[in-house]
């Protein structure tokens, strides 16, 4: 055998063991395709048991022990001890669904924010108030100063078997009931008195009921929450890990009377006070991670030089959508209605078993294990509201995060963009508001016609509508902040700073001289020439001594 | 004529380096592909298993395999990968049955990796059977140089069919091929 050919062989015997070895390595099959569960049908994963610190046993109390047929008849029970709890829950975004930023004076909030997933609450308010945490919200007129109509269940039980299904306006199904329609599969009608017997401190379970499935099913609207993360692994969140340190969301959404804090209106881009949050002050957001790590965390000290401008989310989630949860990236409403030859909808699944079209909703594309987009931030959001006037030409940003390299306040953030289309108002270049659900003959679900859908609507809201409509592209971002990887996972320095033509992670990010990375062809000419104008004085200089010293050896 | 051994040497030892610094391009081929993972990984599944030429040559799946699993069990992260695994036993046979080469059967089944890369792209790697082939004298020689003309027919993408379903392994594969439908 010639060397060539030894050498061609002992690479090729190498590989194809180091590809065997890999092969052997995992004997586990492709994950089988997830499935989209609708919210509120998810199956309940029970937590990790904990030894209970709780000093009260509430199947003990009297007030819980009898035989309840509502929700709000268990509300009222709550309330003979804690006297003060509805009332705090009555000033929580959970309840009014309303936030006014304080910066930009922009009414937000599920109420009045149009987002380009289900879009908008208004005219769809029993289906979309499956995740209010209250009962009987159906219209408009819904009483917000009602304290039995607080849920104080969804948020506290652990039994896993009290679901509000949408439809019904934030109630529980008070009977067992098909659902989806039509599905055949059916929900039991929780038992309300263990249900009330068994509330505690709020869990992983109860904020993933709304959380985990916001904009419609399992891992869709957030990307970074998903029902992985009831009972996740190592590799997926070293807070949450279930063998490990067994985070519940309160470890950092530290809640005080209710309110709990980390909002996605208002989110904290750069908290660089010294130290770590001091639990009981109100000085600052407790879910940061510089709440509990400070601005140096690192023990090499090149790397807390990064925490003034890169968030620490940016190298510890170098991934999303990891836990095998595919989270929706588009959702195109333009193509929504298209019937099958009998006049009937009908849903088309992609390679992994998801839907890519619905009916009722459009074209869809989803991904698992997303490398996030990445952009300056200062914690500064604009909002595209209804109102705001919108250019059909350009795609439209529901949400803007400010942000700049020079600002001062802003640090680089991953986020999840979400790109579609939907519609808006061609006469006043304004998003819509369109009915989706309901029993009635004008919601897009049940006819299909999107001038029925949007005209009531609108009319829903008392908003002017030209009578015209068509679909305009829209983004809406999302900060990433949850899926934290182990530290052996986090993103390397060539990642970023990659050797020109590889792939660097922040490419796109503007304002940025990246050392290795990018060439400024100004700085390297300036560079090289000082180089080699030393190279020229040490040799000039080394060579004059030399002479010097020969022409001394010669006298 | 020492001048001459020594250009000799230099010679041997630059088309060595040579050698040595291309034969990873030259052994294995990567290329983008235009769909994402699942899709890619089924639109290949189904070029084999639905194209009447291949299956007249033998080829079936024999397998998928998910190495990212592995290393998440063990609390770790990487992007994901898959392989799809395939074989003729028309091809295998031959080779599978001379002594002298049957020490190949490492490289059975045929892979096809389908990948993540950090740009985000999904990327098709493949091993260049043809020139693999070709140092482990005629038999291997011709076999590897048909599978190389059959690897291009799995990689042929038709963008205007629909995506098709990914095909799952009937059960957990213990070994390479122990769910197949065929193989080797």
């Amino acid at each position: 055998m010639s060397l060539g050919k030894r050498m061609l062989s002992l690479v090729m015997v190498v590989g194809a063991a180091l590809a065997v070895s890999m092969a052997q390595a995992s004997t586990d099959p492709a994950p089988a395709p997830a499935q989209s569960v609708a919210p509120g049908a998810h199956s309940y994963v029970p937590e990790v048991e904990k030894k209970s610190t709780s000093t009260a046993d509430h199947s003990k109390f009297k007030e819980l022990q009898q035989n309840f047929t509502s929700g709000p008849e268990v509300t009222k029970a709550c309330l003979v001890c804690h006297t003060e709890a509805a009332k705090q829950v009555h000033k929580s975004k959970h309840w009014t669904w309303e936030f006014l930023n304080p910066e930009t004076k922009q009414r937000l909030g599920k109420k009045n924010v149009i987002n380009n997933f289900c879009t908008a609450v208004p005219s769809n308010y029993e289906f979309c108030t499956a995740c209010h945490a209250g009962y009987g919200w159906k219209d408009q007129k819904f009483d917000f100063t009602s304290q039995d109509n607080v849920d104080c269940l969804v948020c506290h039980e652990s039994t896993g078997t009290y679901r509000k299904l949408p439809g019904l306006s934030g109630h529980p199904n008070y009977k067992d009931m098909e659902f989806p329609p039509g599905s055949g599969k059916i929900v039991k009608a929780p038992i309300l008195k263990d249900v009330a017997q068994s509330v505690g401190k709020t869990g992983r379970n109860n904020c993933g009921a709304c959380h985990f499935f916001g904009g419609g099913g399992d891992a869709v609207k957030h990307g970074d929450l998903d029902s992985s993360l009831k009972m996740p692994s190592k590799y997926l969140d070293v807070h949450m890990d279930k063998d490990g340190l067994n985070f519940s969301c309160g470890t950092c959404h530290k809640t005080t009377g209710h309110e709990v804090p980390g909002s996605r209106y208002t989110p904290t881009a750069s908290d660089d006070k010294a130290g770590g949050h001091m639990r009981g002050k109100e000085d600052k957001n407790p879910a940061t991670c510089q709440a509990c790590h400070g601005t140096a965390p690192h023990k090499v000290a090149k790397l807390n030089s990064h925490t003034d401008k890169i968030a620490c989310q940016t190298c510890h989630i170098a991934e999303y959508a990891r836990g095998g949860k595919p989270t929706k990236m588009v959702w195109d409403w333009s193509t929504a209605g298209k019937l099958d030859k009998d006049g009937k909808p009908f849903k088309l699944k992609d390679s992994g078993g998801h839907d890519s079209y619905d009916s009722k909703k459009g074209d869809f594309k989803y991904e698992t294990n997303v490398i996030p987009e990445y952009i300056w931030f200062n914690g500064k959001v604009n909002y595209t509201l209804r109102e705001t006037k919108l250019d059909p030409t350009k795609v439209v940003k529901i949400n803007s995060f400010e942000g700049s390299a020079s600002d001062g306040k802003s640090k680089i953030w991953p986020v999840k963009v979400f790109r579609g289309k939907q519609p808006y108002d061609v006469g006043n270049n304004q998003l819509l508001v369109f009915h989706t659900y309901g029993k009635d003959d004008s919601s897009l679900w049940s006819n299909f016609n999107w001038d029925k859908a949007i005209e009531y609507g609108m009319k829903e809201i008392g908003a002017e509508y030209s009578g015209k409509y068509a679909f305009v592209s829209t983004e809406m971002s999302w900060p990433i902040t949850h899926m934290v990887a182990p530290k052996g996972d986090a993103l390397t320095c060539a990642q970023c700073h990659a050797p020109s033509g590889g792939i660097g992670r922040l490419d796109n990010v503007p304002g940025l001289y990246m050392p290795g990375r990018r060439a400024n062809e100004l700085l390297n000419t300036a560079g090289w020439s000082l180089a080699a104008l030393s190279l020229l004085g040490v040799l000039v200089h080394g060579g004059i001594r030399i002479l010097a010293a020969r022409k001394g050896d010669e006298k | 004529m020492l001048k001459a051994v020594l250009g000799f040497v230099a010679g041997v030892v630059i088309v060595a380096l040579v050698g040595w610094m291309m034969m990873p391009s030259m052994m294995f081929t990567e290329r983008v592909s235009p769909f994402g993972m699942e899709e890619t990984v089924a639109r290949i599944q189904h070029n084999i298993e639905d194209s009447p030429e291949l299956k007249a040559k033998g080829w079936s799946l024999s397998g998928l395999r998910n190495p990212a699993k592995a290393v998440q069990t063990d609390g770790g992260n990487v992007l994901p990968v898959m392989m799809i695994e395939v074989c003729s036993t028309k091809y295998s046979g031959p080779i599978l049955k001379d002594d002298t080469v049957r020490f190949l059967s490492i490289l059975m089944p045929c892979k096809i990796s389908i990948y993540k890369k950090q740009d985000g792209k999904v990327y098709i790697g493949t091993m260049n059977a043809g020139l693999m082939g070709m140092m482990f004298g005629p038999l291997v020689g011709e076999t590897m140089g048909h599978v190389a003309e059959d690897q291009k027919l799995f990689l042929k993408f038709d963008p205007s069919k629909p995506a098709p379903q990914m095909i799952l392994p009937k059960a957990p594969t213990g070994g390479a091929g122990a769910a197949a439908a065929g193989g080797c």
